[in-house]
């Protein structure tokens, strides 16, 4: 009787439990949804960026900007690591960790000085609980975060490059790369690689362009331009990869719950039978006994 | 007549894109006008009032601050970092930014560039919320 019992409360909980995660995924989608649109949208200027850039290309010029530069040694560096503020999203949180520790142990042995800047309250927890010390850390990145707040971490990170008071930026983040594939990547911002990589308007042919002031002021102004834009890049993915691995999770947990009310319902009859079955062999054995 | 057609991009999103009869733009050391078929051009924007003129005379204007100007073929993109319709800033803030700005302490010559530069945004901002 009292496992009868038992088992009508654990079918109610885990049938809540459901409720919670099914609900969970519905918000994580909804969510995806949106950080994706937003994420579309910014890919536009990172396109125009690059347009531009490959327009500058034509026009025989050298291409060279301080944040185009490598430093000659590598003595600082910033780390900076995008996790989320919220848990139950899988292995997202993890992924980012993993990477970004192997990172700053392989940097560190080297005998850089690598200073550690974190977003998102669960990569703080975790670094706090390994007693790893943080140059920064920051909990207001939130899936709706604005150009201009990422703005002013790229402002102070383009001037620290410049004065050579830092000589290389990492950013650990999720990159997204498809819908149904998202990794933890380490990527080195600066010094900046390429400039957008092939350099977009190639089947236009030569466009003579006038340029104001001057192709090399143009430069100087957009190679950062490029940067914030990129940096900027970084935070949407990692928001939108962060839906995603909810959005997965939840539905995991969601079809789990319903596996194990599945189990659970079952034992209950099971049980139910099983008691129904011995009190009528009672009253049979009862009724035997009298006659 | 050739059409132009005026896209403008800010790093969050596209926030116009639709053919214009004539737009103004602020560039670093002055305005600029465009007209269809005008020649190629590449431009550095500074801050101030973008302008711009649709095809049956009404007229739109966004404050802009910083960015590029791409002309190519009929097409104008504006890339900006923060583009706000001229409308929806309010005086008092833009008159309290102003202040603001000028409060701030410079030391360096950096700060001290820096600073003239943001006097300038703040005022021409100002500018911007009195007119429409």
């Amino acid at each position: 009787m009292a496992n009868r019992r038992l088992l009508v409360k654990r079918l109610k909980a885990v049938r809540n439990i459901r409720k919670i995660t099914r609900t969970m995924e519905l918000i994580a989608t909804s969510r995806f949804k949106k950080a994706m649109d937003r994420a579309t949208e910014a890919a536009e200027y990172t396109r125009k960026i690059s347009e531009i850039v490959g327009d500058l290309g034509q026009a025989d010029l050298r291409f060279s900007h301080p944040l185009l530069e490598k430093h000659a040694e590598e003595k600082r560096s910033v780390l900076l690591v995008l996790t989320a503020n919220r848990g139950l999203c899988g292995g997202y949180n993890a992924g980012v960790l993993r990477q970004s520790i192997a990172h700053l142990r392989g940097l560190r042995e080297r005998g850089v000085d690598v200073s550690l800047e974190v977003s998102g309250k669960r990569g703080i927890k975790f670094l706090n609980f390994q007693k790893i010390a943080m140059a920064q850390s920051y909990m207001h990145f939130e899936d709706k975060t604005t150009f201009a707040e990422v703005n002013v971490l790229a402002t102070r990170y383009v001037d620290d490059y410049i004065a050579g008071r830092i000589d290389r930026l990492d950013v650990a983040y999720t990159r997204f790369e498809s819908s149904s594939k998202q990794s933890a990547v380490v990527e080195t911002i600066l010094p900046i690689a390429s400039l957008a990589g092939s350099g977009g308007g190639a089947g236009s042919g030569r466009v003579d362009y006038e340029f104001l002031p001057s192709a090399e002021e143009i430069l100087s102004e957009i190679v950062p331009a490029a940067f914030r834009a990129r940096l900027f890049k970084c935070f949407l993915d990692a928001i939108v990869s962060e839906q995603i691995a909810r959005m997965v999770a939840m539905k995991g947990a969601t079809e789990n719950a319903d596996e194990m009310a599945g189990s659970l319902k079952q034992q209950y009859n099971r049980a139910r039978q099983a008691g129904i079955t011995s009190e009528l062999a009672e009253i049979i054995g009862g009724a035997a006994a009298l006659g | 007549m050739a059409d132009l057609r005026l896209v403008l991009v800010t790093p969050e999103k596209t926030l116009f894109d639709r053919p214009v009869a004539s737009l103004q733009v602020p560039l670093f050391d002055g305005g600029a006008g465009f007209y269809p078929g005008r020649a190629p051009l590449v431009g550095r924007l500074g801050a101030g009032v973008l302008l711009l003129r649709g095809a049956s005379g009404e007229s739109e204007s966004y404050f802009i601050d910083g960015g590029f100007v791409q002309v190519k073929g009929p097409v104008v993109s504006v890339l900006t970092n923060s583009a706000v319709e001229c409308g929806q800033i309010s005086r008092r803030t833009a008159q309290q930014q102003l202040t603001d700005v000028l409060g701030e302490r410079a030391v360096s010559d950096e700060e001290y560039r820096s600073k003239a530069r943001r006097i300038e945004t703040a005022r021409r901002r100002l500018t911007a919320a009195g007119r429409e």
